[in-house]
């Protein structure tokens, strides 16, 4: 029995509907350590409360956010991953279905961004990006909802043949220009190399990587961690009003490239929202976080 | 540093505003007017050059840049959820409306910029910084909808007054004395950064040194 058009619409209906009504195990686990390790007053009451508010959003089934952002899909196909109708359009209807059943309801986010004019619908909507696994029978599928506090403050950059210095200066001037206003303590991805396409994915990519877990490359788990104690001397704090606590993670990934090297920088805001489903040729999902 | 909690019915007075202090924390009770809308700052504007009236009094309100889900059943709006947005994309509206308003306290997340922190000082009012992420706890403070402007806008762009019980806590970020912990963030975040980038050529060289003795960095052929 294929993985079905019904099962791929209910999968991402709800992955997205979960997202939105709790953070990951790994971010509270951070905003933990974080108070801890916070020598700020005001940060530590603020990080307190950031826990109190995912776990009365657990605890009630409400949203912790009332920006629900835009869909945003990740979907790993195996490639002895057999399906039964149409995947794209099941993740579109899932999402149209949700919207209509959803309570409390979500807000209209999505954006024409010539005309200005926002609904629950538009061109290239949801955002989903494909890609294959070699030897794999089962379909990955990520749900990372986009809102506006972090999305807004991602930017990327080509430098001809950069140092890692370099590559590093500009992650910190990002952080920065970012400031209070990505919502602190955030996740950052950071992409380098590829194309100017490819990077943004990379660092997109970085940002759904687990607290906590660093990247295999001594050379590059060196970066994240050197990057992350770096952010945090910057003083910004929890939402921004001052404090230690400013990241919780820097993930890095890299790809080969010219010597035109794209370095990309994202932000996922303190709830770091993720949510992942694993679909299987027999109709089995196993929800993965 | 112990941090004060006051417990405040708005919307604040000038007085009241000028006896808080940035990093305070502050408890919210009584009305308060929310948006999340660029449109609706733009519009406001326009009510102030005569286009239109004025959809409610908005007269020494307290304003905040908090998203809603409003909607009208039987005739009566509800409130489901709010939750604070980005403040500093109103930063080229809010002087203006501070000073015609006479806003005593402001607030969302993220802050204003300078030009705003000034305007506040000078009309005596603050700035209040809510948690991001917050929508289930301040969401519970919703007590009544007092009233709805402009509901031909999205509902999250819409002007709503609020009677809320309880409301936060929310930061003092930028005070009414002219203090703001986002300016002073940002430019100690300024201050340290020669010295963060230093400890950064310091841990990348030893870091080099203990893992990657052969390596040759930035050694490329084009």
């Amino acid at each position: 029995m294929p993985i079905s058009y019904e099962l791929v619409k209910t999968v991402t209906s709800q992955l997205y509907d979960r997202s939105l009504r709790g953070i990951p195990a790994d971010a509270k686990e951070a905003l933990r350590r974080a108070d801890a390790a916070e020598s700020n007053e005001t940060a530590k009451h603020t990080l307190r409360i950031m826990l109190q508010s995912a776990e009365a959003a657990e605890r009630s089934q409400h949203f912790i956010c009332s920006d629900a952002g835009v869909p945003v899909f990740f979907v790993r196909v195996g490639t002895q991953a057999r399906f039964s109708g149409s995947v794209r359009q099941a993740i579109t209807d899932g999402f149209a279905e949700l919207v209509e059943t959803i309570q409390p309801p979500l807000l209209p986010h999505v954006t024409n961004p010539l005309t200005l004019e926002r609904g629950y619908r538009g061109k290239g909507m949801p955002i989903v990006t494909f890609d294959l696994v070699d030897n794999c029978d089962h379909v990955d599928i990520t749900c990372s909802p986009k809102a506006l506090g972090s999305g807004r403050w991602a930017a990327l950059e080509i430098f001809s043949f950069p140092d890692l210095k370099t590559i590093e200066n500009f992650v910190m001037e990002t952080v920065i220009k970012a400031g209070s206003q990505p919502c602190p303590p955030v996740v950052i991805g950071v992409g380098i190399g590829g194309t100017f396409d490819y990077a943004a994915k990379l660092a997109k990519e970085a940002t759904l990587r687990p607290i906590g877990e660093q990247h295999p490359e001594t050379l590059v788990a060196d970066m994240e961690r050197r990057l992350v104690e770096a952010i945090n001397k910057t003083g910004f704090g929890p939402m921004g009003t001052g404090g230690d606590s400013t990241a919780m993670a820097v993930h890095v990934n890299y790809a080969a490239g010219h010597g035109f090297t794209p370095v990309a920088v994202a932000f996922n805001c303190w709830i770091n929202r993720r949510t992942r489903a694993r679909l299987y040729n027999d109709g089995r999902v196993e929800i993965v976080e | 540093m112990a941090i004060q909690t006051h417990r405040k019915t708005f919307p604040l007075s000038a007085q009241e505003a000028r006896s808080l202090r940035a990093g305070d924390l502050v408890v919210i009770d009584g009305e308060i007017v929310i948006t999340a809308g660029m449109p609706t700052h733009e519009r406001l504007l326009g009510c102030l050059d005569g286009k239109e009236p004025l959809p409610m009094s908005l007269q020494g309100v307290s304003l905040f840049h908090l998203g809603s889900f409003s909607r009208e059943v039987d005739g009566q709006f509800e409130v489901l959820y709010l939750n604070p947005t980005t403040s500093t994309r109103f930063n080229p509206f809010m002087p203006r409306l501070i000073e015609s308003f006479e806003w005593h306290a402001v607030g969302g997340k993220g802050g204003l910029d300078r030009h705003c922190a000034d305007t506040l000082q000078r009309v005596g009012g603050v700035y209040l910084s809510f948690l991001g992420g917050g929508c289930t706890l301040l969401s519970q403070a919703i007590k009544e909808v007092v009233e709805v402007g402009w509901s031909d806008m999205l509902t999250h762009y819409r002007l709503v007054r609020l009677r809320v019980e309880g409301l936060g806590p929310a930061t003092v970020a930028i005070d009414a004395h002219g203090r703001s912990l986002y300016d002073e963030e940002r430019q100690t975040a300024r201050d340290r950064l020669p010295g963060i980038l230093r400890d950064l050529d310091a841990a990348r060289e030893q870091q080099a040194s203990e893992h990657h003795p052969e390596a040759e960095i930035g050694n490329v052929d084009e």
